[in-house]
């Protein structure tokens, strides 16, 4: 007859609510309405479970109430007058009840469960998805960190919400009034008494959480300040053990932790509080209760049974009432984080088709570039009135000092970025023209900065094209000399790797980006530093392989090393964000300018 | 077990409030199990023989009953709330001076994330299963055999139910904690898959949108989606059987207590009250299980938090002060390097392979190689943040093993990569290099450092407040403070980790002309990846792979090393600015 109001769930996720999750000073959602609108919205796809919890919901409820009277019949009509075969008959219809109870109450959670954890999986995709058609701008933007919690911290918190405190605020309500609406049919005077705790209650505990706030934010500011100073001192152990200050971060720490002690000490001795004072008022109203009670049974006003069914109503009474604030926390918090989720979804990604974007089969591969500027941030340039044309199948190389804005104008052809004036153009077509998905398939590319993925080399390989065969994928290994050391490995093509590829050194890794990018087989190909940290001679082995992938192909080549380059059909300095000097290696050499003195710096002391 | 008995310790000081809080509890335990009784007397007495004055005299007892147990359970709160208070903090305090005075490598070994945890969350979990441990376990388990002993001797017709009920309870609550707990582990191993593709997603996306694989990433992504929602499913849908079933059990029992309890009313051995109580106490028994298995669930997790905590209590600090110490008036400064190797893992790959040079007091080194080849490395090992794992460092031909570390790092400047400054005024950080500074000091090395220009424009000059993070000040700023906060010390041997990266030519230009003139007998250690920083060097060691590859002037170099050719030639469009 309980009915199971907020049992804490065992679940990992609920641990994320942090170490004092009781009582923190809840977060209000900015638009609660609008927000509740859209997980509506989600949930709606789930209409007829949903409608079937509630159902199940309202049907245990009502059953709940059923119980505690009859037990008060029993007594009074069946017990009391010593009819043993009616006690039984009624016994057995109160069995069925509760059986019923069970089952509908067991029903209402598995629906209920299902249909928020449906939902969360729908949301979560949704979220998934949503981020990878935001343009780099936006990630450039924000941290990991915080992009990660809105998908996890704040959906769980959502999950939680669903799953549990809907259906519970819901049937606390009807709850509270059922047993009301019953207690005044019993006997109204009782129910006068039993409800005149109620305002007493309200009052303590609004008193209590008020008083006790102070503390709570106390205690928050103190151990947000110790926190801090944790942070630091553990980040900045290497200069304070330099400097040789551990005594005075020390003094500095115990500092705080006095505070934080104290703070702490008075936090939850008044929070726990609550409980005992909770306790008394169930206490103080069921003696009340009782007495009263039998006061007016001696006067002929109530009887035994009627007592016995009050000292059940009044349970069910008082608890839902002492737990809807939890409750209603608990809904408000996760609503908040709901709204960070949709916040996520409102953003508008900044490239997208146009209405009538070209589909592309393949790329000719001739490019132009005319008057581009472009900058990350407004009015500072990175790029400034970049011009060039480059016919199909020329091998064109970027050179620069670092930072002069050569990967950039990688990420620009990638549309990585729009530019901020001027046009790229790809045979003869603005690039904005072209469906954004097929303008990067048609483009090789292998990143400065490697990624790969974790699972095995073969599938971190193979991500240059999903259905490529396991002989695909060695032999474009076996073009980016990356065969000779997976050969090696211990597990060969089935070595898992770690998120970003880290247990391979990063010559390694460069090798397998490479052999990525040349599985992919695309019209143009991008090498941005592809080489930096290969040894000189795997280099020169590579370069045999891509020479012979670009034949015919355009492509681009980044390099410090200028050995790489000299072979490349046209050359373009780029120096503060343009383009000072273009031709190929002879004429550039011949000319003596910026490209004469780099060659020149790194060559003149070998006899070539 | 031995992870709590360790901490355990720190509770000694106050096991008068860890006793004295469940005492309370028990005053509050008892009150609450009195109340059932109260009221079948009020029915199977009072009312039985009309007695008005009895009822009242009994309303009043609990009533009464009410008010001291609320003093129970308040008292339990507040000696509770004191005993976890002072526990933790104690705990917290002892944990923090050990991480303080760890060794570079013991940080390592922890990691910075793993040892913020275990001083926030870890401890804060501990001070809350305290709390939970000395007020709900005592009371769940007491209200749980208090009621069984009441029923025992108030309505013994009526224990043979117990008998049967109790058994199937705990049976349930058994299985369920067994079984969720192995299911949770399963929903926690999908979650952890969920975040890693998210993780993965988020710092490859260049790679993603570069080959155009949002598809096949979605398609991942619902894999691991649909499993984790399987899992939740499978898991929660147990955990929600759980209380559906108990609350029957419960419900068939009193089912019970009505119909034994109704047979032996009608034959006149039983009052109707004895019933009621019977009902009441099986509630209070549920309620008391139920409360008790939650916490243990709380429990059960600040075992594995004391088990980090304690990892930390284990460790030992490996950078140890040498028993003969040699305490010289004064370090020249000349610095020599022994056939030194190092690896940050024991048996793991060397990351500085037999390094020998020397640098006379007063030289300038120039330290010049690709990333990772080991430069940062060398230089650490002269400050003792590690120890060499072979060979030896001295510094004016003394082991700077036998040299008191205090003295040691006192001659020593160091400007690391990352300019880690702490939050507090500039004059606080100034104050890590040199106790008891003055204004002229600091005006001194911000000068030297060419912070002077940025700090005399701030409203607050030296007073100037830096947030946590230093998210105030650009990088370069950062940099100029940190070399500041090194100068200041008039340190004999400075080190500059590749510190200038962050700042434009001209301050570049004007720092190495200030440490030209003002540090002329200062050993200096640079370490660049621009040529143009090291150009001047007495000497410079080109790394490779954590070898010397070749050392000399950079005239010398750029006829003898080929790798130092490399290095300047694709500079040299960068170098055109400085020249």
């Amino acid at each position: 007859m309980n009915k199971p109001i907020s049992q804490p769930r065992p679940t990992v996720m609920s641990r994320a609510r942090g170490p004092f999750g009781l009582k923190q000073p809840t977060e209000k959602p900015k638009d609660g309405k609008g927000t509740i609108k859209r997980v509506w919205r989600y949930m709606e796809k789930q209409k007829v479970a949903l409608i079937a919890a509630v159902c199940f919901a309202i049907i245990s409820t009502l059953l709940g109430l059923l119980g505690p009277y009859m037990i008060g019949v029993i007594i009074d009509d069946y017990i009391i007058p010593k009819d043993t075969a009616g006690t039984l008959k009624v016994l057995i219809i109160l069995a069925s009840v509760y059986l019923a109870i069970a089952v509908v109450t067991w029903l209402q959670t598995f629906m209920m469960v299902r249909v928020s954890l449906r939902t969360i999986r729908r949301l979560r995709q949704d979220l998934f998805d949503k981020l990878q058609t935001l343009s780099l701008r936006f990630f450039d933007k924000r941290t990991h960190g915080d992009l990660m919690s809105r998908v996890t911290n704040d959906i769980d918190s959502l999950n939680n919400a669903l799953s549990q405190s809907v259906v519970q605020i819901f049937t606390t309500v009807l709850m509270v009034t059922g047993v009301a609406i019953v207690m005044f049919s019993l006997n109204w005077i009782l129910a006068l008494v039993t409800m005149v705790v109620i305002p007493l209650m309200y009052f303590i505990t609004r008193k209590l959480i008020k008083y006790s706030s102070n503390y709570f934010i106390k205690r928050q500011r103190d151990l947000g300040e110790l926190n801090g100073l944790i942070e630091e001192t553990i980040s900045g152990n290497e200069i304070i053990t330099l400097f040789g200050k551990e005594q005075k971060m020390n003094q500095q720490f115990s500092k705080i932790n006095e505070r934080l002690r104290h703070s702490s000490m008075s936090a939850d001795t008044i929070s726990g509080f609550l409980g005992p004072i909770n306790n008394f008022i169930n206490n103080f109203g069921l003696a009340v209760v009782i007495a009263v009670g039998a006061v007016l049974t001696i006067q002929g006003h109530a009887s035994v049974g009627i007592i016995a069914s009050f000292v059940t109503y009044s349970r069910q009474f008082f608890r839902p009432i002492n737990q809807i604030s939890n409750l209603l926390n608990m809904f408000q918090s996760a609503i908040a984080g709901a709204e960070r989720v949709f916040e996520i979804m409102d953003e508008t990604p900044e490239l997208v088709d146009k209405k009538d974007a070209i589909a592309v089969e393949s790329f000719k591969g001739d490019i132009e570039f005319s008057e581009v500027y472009f900058g990350y941030e407004e009015d500072k340039h990175v790029l400034k009135d970049i011009n060039f044309q480059v016919k199909s199948g020329e091998r064109i190389a970027l050179v620069g000092p670092t930072g002069s804005g050569k990967t950039t104008i990688i990420n620009l052809l990638m549309r990585f970025y729009d530019v901020t004036a001027g046009e790229i153009k790809i045979d003869g077509c603005d690039i904005r023209d072209y469906q954004l998905s097929e303008l990067r398939r048609k483009i090789g590319v292998v990143l400065q900065d490697t990624f790969l993925f974790s699972g095995t080399i073969m599938e971190n390989i193979r991500y240059g094209r999903l259905e490529a065969t396991d002989e695909e994928v060695v032999a474009s290994a076996k073009l980016a000399s990356a065969h000779q050391y997976i050969k090696h490995l211990p597990e060969g093509y089935h070595t898992l790797l770690v998120s970003g590829g880290y247990n391979l050194s990063q010559g390694q890794r460069q090798l397998l980006a490479i052999a990525r990018a040349i599985l992919a087989n695309s019209d143009i190909l991008i090498l941005d530093e592809a080489t930096s940290s290969i040894d000189t001679s795997t280099e020169l082995e590579i370069q045999n392989g891509i020479n012979r992938l670009t034949e015919g192909r355009t492509s681009f080549v980044i390099a410090h090393r200028l050995k790489t380059i000299e072979n490349a059909d046209r050359i373009l300095v780029i120096y503060q964000g343009e383009i000072i000097e273009t031709g190929t290696h002879q004429e550039l050499l011949k000319r003596k300018g910026f490209y004469y003195d780099m060659y020149e710096s790194q060559f003149k002391h070998y006899n070539i | 077990m031995r992870a709590m008995k360790i901490l355990l310790k720190n509770m000694k000081p106050y096991a008068i409030f860890a006793i004295l809080g469940p005492l309370f509890m028990c005053i509050e335990v008892s009150m609450d199990l009195l109340q059932p009784t109260i009221m079948q007397k009020i029915i199977d007495t009072g009312i039985a023989n009309s007695d008005n004055a009895y009822i009242i005299k009994l309303g009043i007892i609990m009533l009464l009953s009410a008010v001291i147990g609320l003093v129970g359970g308040v008292g339990s709160s507040v000696f509770a709330a004191k005993a976890a208070a002072n526990f933790a903090a104690d705990i917290r305090s002892e944990v923090f001076n050990k991480t303080v005075q760890f060794s570079n490598r013991n940080s390592d070994s922890f990691g910075a994330g793993k040892l913020i945890t275990i001083l926030t969350n870890d401890i804060a979990t501990i001070q809350q299963a305290t709390i939970m441990t000395l007020r709900v376990f005592v009371r769940g388990p007491l209200l749980f055999v208090g009621s069984i002993v009441i029923v025992w001797f108030t309505a013994r017709e009526l224990f043979p139910i117990l008998l049967v009920a109790i058994p199937i309870l705990i049976a349930c609550i058994y299985f369920f904690s067994i079984k969720s707990g192995k299911l949770f582990l399963n929903v926690q191993k999908a979650m952890d898959k969920v975040n890693t593709k998210l993780q993965e997603m988020l710092a490859g996306i260049r790679v993603i949108k570069a080959f155009d694989h949002k598809g096949y990433e979605h398609q991942q992504f619902k894999s691991v989606n649909e499993l984790l929602m399987k899992r939740n499913m499978t898991a929660e849908q147990l955990v929600f059987t759980l209380m559906p079933i108990m609350m029957f059990i419960v419900n068939i029992a009193i089912i019970a207590g009505l119909w034994m309890g109704g047979l032996k009313v009608s034959e006149g051995t039983l009052q109707v009250g004895v019933i009621l109580a019977f009902i009441n106490y099986l509630n209070i028994m549920m309620m008391g299980l139920m409360s008790s298995s939650n916490v243990l669930m709380i429990i059960a997790r600040a075992f594995s938090s004391a088990g980090r905590i304690v990892e930390v209590h284990d460790a030992q600090i490996d950078i140890a002060e040498s028993k003969e110490t040699y305490a010289s008036e004064d370090i020249r400064g000349e610095v020599e390097f022994k056939d030194v190797s190092f690896s940050y893992s024991q048996n793991g790959e060397y990351v500085l392979k037999d390094i020998s040079f020397k640098a006379e007091a007063g030289q300038t080194i120039g330290i010049i190689g690709s990333t990772g080849s080991g430069k940062s490395t060398l230089v650490k090992l002269i400050p003792r943040l590690y120890d060499p794992d072979s060979g030896e460092i001295l510094i004016d031909g003394v082991n700077i093993k036998n040299i008191p570390l205090e003295r040691l790092r006192q001659a020593i400047g160091f400007v690391s990569q990352k300019a880690t400054l702490f939050s507090g005024t500039i004059e606080y950080n100034l104050g890590f290099g040199k106790e008891n500074l003055t204004i002229a000091d600091m005006s001194q090395a911000a000068q030297t450092a060419a912070a002077s220009e940025f700090i005399d424009k701030l409203e607050d000059k030296y007073e100037h407040q830096l947030m946590q993070g230093t998210t105030n000040l650009s990088g370069g700023q950062k940099q100029r403070l940190s070399m500041a906060r090194a100068f200041i010390r008039e340190p004999h041997i400075l080190i500059l980790d590749d510190s200038t990266s962050a700042i434009d030519a001209l301050s570049e230009t004007v720092v190495q002309q200030a440490l030209k003139e003002d540090y002329a007998n200062t050993t200096v250690f640079i370490i660049s990846s621009k040529v143009s920083s090291i150009i001047d060097a007495d000497k410079i060691l080109v790394m490779e792979d954590g070898r010397i590859e070749a050392c000399g002037t950079h005239e010398e170099l750029l006829t003898t090393s080929r790798v130092y050719r490399n290095i300047y030639a694709s500079q040299r469009g960068g170098g055109l600015m400085y020249e």
